[in-house]
């Protein structure tokens, strides 16, 4: 379902030094499959959750999506792909302030062509516990309420591939486990593919593979948990 | 989820600031509406009035301007007057007749032929009928030599070139004692309502919303009889068959007095949106018949024309004779009995008393003073003066050129000639006339003062309209800061550049829209709010429903090809505001909407 093949991408800093940031030979998820994606700050995991998204493009390399290889089309083409086949849920939720939890999720599909249906939206937010909020602002909700709204909206425009980055970073402990089990749920449920970024190792636990970002942005080791997914 | 959903939600998230914005837009389209649409109302109706029903108007020698913005407004300070004998020079000779018998000269001939036939009848006894019959061929053809030098039985100078000639006298206000707000009186005769049009292209028509126009000598009310505008009867709260005094002179000055005359109002004219709503029309034979209207029969100069040899005399005695004078032929002398029997009286008084002034010289004293002491009997032709004469050219004349052309001929001083046929002519009477084009006039006026204020307002309005879209600028450039995130968001939701682009141009139109709309209600809301100010300055009507009045389609780039019902149609300018500021929205925006497509969506992600 996603498969990237010798992306290389570097940034270049003030003082004309070229700083390698992504090194990565190879690497797939399976359709419906859920990746943990773990390392230590600034190895370069949001700028790879980007790479895939379209959002940021290689130096070098391709990024496939659901066949699709996107590293060879333009911006607008890339943003159309993403609107159609991924969904994002991000460390700060990023919901918009202006507008309800139930005019964020139907943002999740306004991009998408023909994909927009209030119904989605409603029974998303219903799903999620949310089905009595859907006219509240987001300063109307909880922490934990905005990142599930979050959530709804990822998965609005029904993606191939959900990335999150940090979705518990900012949640309290007795949220993170309900947020976790509920981005899970609800991409298995959808068949979702799955890649999470998350610095908690208790989290990196639930999953059935971990792959580690190290240093040098090389993708070095990958351990399977023995026990399956979470 | 539309983007103008979004831009909406956006707009409405940033509340007092969106609020502002909307403000300062509104401020500024409301003032470009009030002054469109006030400048325009008023433009039209001064300039509407080619098709008035006149394209001359005859009035003293002087501003031009001025004797418009009298006549045709009933506005300015009063002119001076001319002598009711150039209006003569516009009629008919059946109307001249009719007129000229009024006379001081007419009269004074008449009591010469009364004696004349005595004596005839003293030398019947002697000279036997032959020398009688030469006699009366004698005083035929004399009279016949008269009634020429008087211009009796002929038609007036410039008849054949007229189709509608309507004095009118101004000068008196009358003033409504409850709210002491002041309308002008003007003295006309009820031709003006029946034969001056509203509309030349349409022949509309005066019509009364109640009672109808006066006559000019009713069995009721005599002359004193008023038909009054719509406004005045709105404002003053007056309807048929009330009784209202004029004020002589400017209301607001101290020399101004109510004369002691009472008018019955006979008739409401419906409300027709000209300056004819707030006047008050006065019987012209009643008017002229009002204290310090007429001459005084007792100022030297009025008789002093004939009696250069005469030993001067005591005229306040003849004066204070029991004055009366043949009532003139459209009297009705059963219906003023006693009038005629002093006039009888009168010319018996004289014929015995064996005075030693001349017969005519005082019946013309009797008969000036019997006007002005007995309101039932018309004021001599010579002691009337008239402020203007509204002419309507020749029907004839569908090109409209002897409007043009008329003017010239008039100004070389014919009128003044036609003064010579009566010898009791007062000596300041004698004034020098000046024939005008109103719409030249008012055209000219517009050019000179009015265009190059409206250019002035519309710039400064328009300014206001360029710093409240500035606003919109700051506005939304000020909030990108903080919606740098939000772009970012719908970008990595899918939303291109284009998109958000897209967004926050909406959302400058959106501002330039509603404060656009809010403008728009709020000048018209101005204007009906200003309008009982403005009408009682300038007369013109203006109501919330009233839009800046345009050119017809024909005259748009491509008009001439449209049909002529479709070409006559009007378009206000005001159709224009909202695309205007829709398009200055735009221009304005592209700056932050520039801002948004260039969000690095990678670097604003984490903000």
């Amino acid at each position: 379902m996603l498969k990237l093949e010798h992306i290389k991408k570097t940034y270049g800093q003030p003082d004309g030094t070229v700083v390698p940031i992504l090194n990565i030979p190879n690497f797939e998820i399976a359709a419906g499959e859920q990746v943990v994606l773990i390392g230590p700050s600034g190895c370069g995991k949001t700028t790879m959750l980007h790479t895939i998204a379209g959002i940021t493009n290689p130096d070098s390399g391709k990024v496939f999506i659901d066949g699709i290889e996107l590293t060879r089309y333009s911006e607008a083409a890339r943003d159309r792909i993403r609107a159609d086949k991924i969904g994002y849920v991000f460390q700060t939720f990023n919901l918009l302030p202006g507008f309800s939890a139930f005019e964020n999720v139907m943002l999740g599909m306004s991009f998408a062509k023909g994909k927009a249906s209030a119904k989605r939206a409603k029974s998303l937010l219903e799903k999620i516990g949310l089905g009595h909020r859907l006219n509240n602002k987001p300063h109307q909700l909880s922490v934990g309420e905005q990142q599930r709204v979050a959530i709804a909206r990822s998965l609005a425009n029904q993606p191939a591939l959900l990335l999150a980055d940090e979705p518990t970073a900012n949640v309290d402990p007795s949220n993170q486990k309900q947020i976790i089990d509920l981005i899970t749920e609800n991409c298995r449920e959808e068949n979702v593919a799955l890649l999470m970024v998350t610095h908690s190792t208790d989290v990196a636990a639930r999953f059935e593979r971990v792959v580690r970002l190290e240093e040098l942005n090389l993708v070095v080791a990958e351990a399977r948990a023995a026990s399956g997914g979470p | 989820m539309s983007v103008f959903k979004i831009a909406w939600r956006s707009i409405q998230h940033r509340g007092t600031g969106s609020i502002l914005t909307i403000l300062s837009m509104a401020l500024g389209v409301m003032m470009v509406v009030a002054v469109l649409s006030i400048y325009g109302l008023v433009q039209k109706s001064f300039r509407s009035n080619n098709s008035f029903g006149y394209n001359i108007i005859v009035g003293a020698r002087g501003g031009a301007l001025q004797l418009t913005m009298n006549t045709v407004y009933y506005l300015s300070r009063p002119v001076e007057n001319i002598p009711y004998e150039y209006y003569l020079a516009f009629r008919d000779k059946e109307t001249r007749s009719r007129e000229l018998k009024k006379s001081i000269a007419y009269q004074a001939r008449q009591n010469s032929a009364a004696s004349a036939t005595i004596d005839d009848t003293i030398g019947l006894v002697g000279g036997g009928l032959p020398g009688l019959m030469a006699d009366a061929f004698a005083a035929d053809a004399f009279e016949l030599q008269q009634d020429r030098a008087m211009g009796l039985g002929e038609d007036g100078i410039y008849q054949r070139y007229t189709h509608v000639a309507i004095p009118l006298c101004l000068g008196d206000s009358y003033v409504d004692p409850a709210s002491g707000a002041a309308f002008r009186c003007v003295g006309t005769t009820p031709e003006f309502f029946s034969e001056l049009v509203l509309d030349v292209d349409k022949e509309t028509k005066f019509e009364f919303s109640s009672g109808k126009c006066f006559v000019e000598n009713s069995p009721e009310n005599g002359f004193f009889e008023c038909v009054i505008g719509a406004t005045v009867a709105k404002r003053c709260g007056l309807k048929v068959g009330d009784r209202i005094q004029a004020t002589h002179g400017d209301p607001n000055s101290a020399s101004a007095h109510i004369h002691e005359q009472e008018y019955a109002i006979v008739g409401v004219i419906a409300n027709n949106g000209t300056p004819n709503d707030r006047a008050v029309f006065l019987n012209l034979e009643g008017f002229f018949l009002m204290e310090d209207h007429a001459q005084s029969v007792e100022d030297d100069s009025i008789l002093n024309t004939n009696e250069a040899d005469e030993p001067e005399q005591t005229s306040k005695s003849e004066a204070e004779l029991i004055a009366a004078a043949n009532p003139p032929i459209d009297v009705d002398p059963l219906a003023d009995e006693e009038s005629f029997e002093q006039a009888m009286k009168s010319v018996e008084h004289l014929a015995g008393q064996g005075s030693n002034k001349s017969a005519d010289v005082a019946a013309a004293e009797t008969l000036a003073g019997a006007a002005q002491s007995d309101y039932r009997i018309p004021l001599p032709i010579e002691q009337r003066e008239v402020t203007s004469i509204l002419i309507r050219t020749s029907k004839n004349d569908s090109a409209g050129i002897l409007g043009v052309v008329l003017p010239p001929q008039i100004n070389r001083g014919d009128l003044e000639s036609t003064l010579q046929w009566s010898p009791f002519r007062p000596e300041r009477s004698q004034k020098a006339s000046q024939a005008i084009n109103p719409v030249e006039e008012i055209t000219k006026l517009f050019e000179a003062f009015v265009s190059p204020f409206r250019t002035l307002l519309l710039f400064l309005t328009s300014m206001i309209c360029v710093v409240s879209a500035l606003s919109i600028i700051v506005g939304i450039y000020n909030s990108m800061n903080q919606r740098q995130s939000e772009i970012a968001v719908m970008r990595a939701l899918g939303a291109n550049r284009s998109k958000v682009m897209t967004i926050i141009l909406c959302e400058a139109v959106l501002l330039a829209v509603v404060g656009g709309v809010v403008g728009w209600v709020a000048g018209h809301g101005l204007n009906a709010a200003l309008g009982p100010l403005i009408e009682n300055k300038t007369g013109v009507q203006i109501g919330f429903f009233d839009f800046a009045p345009g050119p017809p389609l024909a005259w748009l780039p491509g008009g001439n090809v449209l049909p002529n019902s479709l070409g006559r149609l009007t378009v206000s300018p005001e159709v224009l505001i909202i695309p205007a500021l829709m398009l200055l929205a735009v221009l304005v925006g592209i700056y932050p909407a520039r801002a948004a497509y260039k969000t690095d969506v990678a670097k604003s992600l984490g903000k």
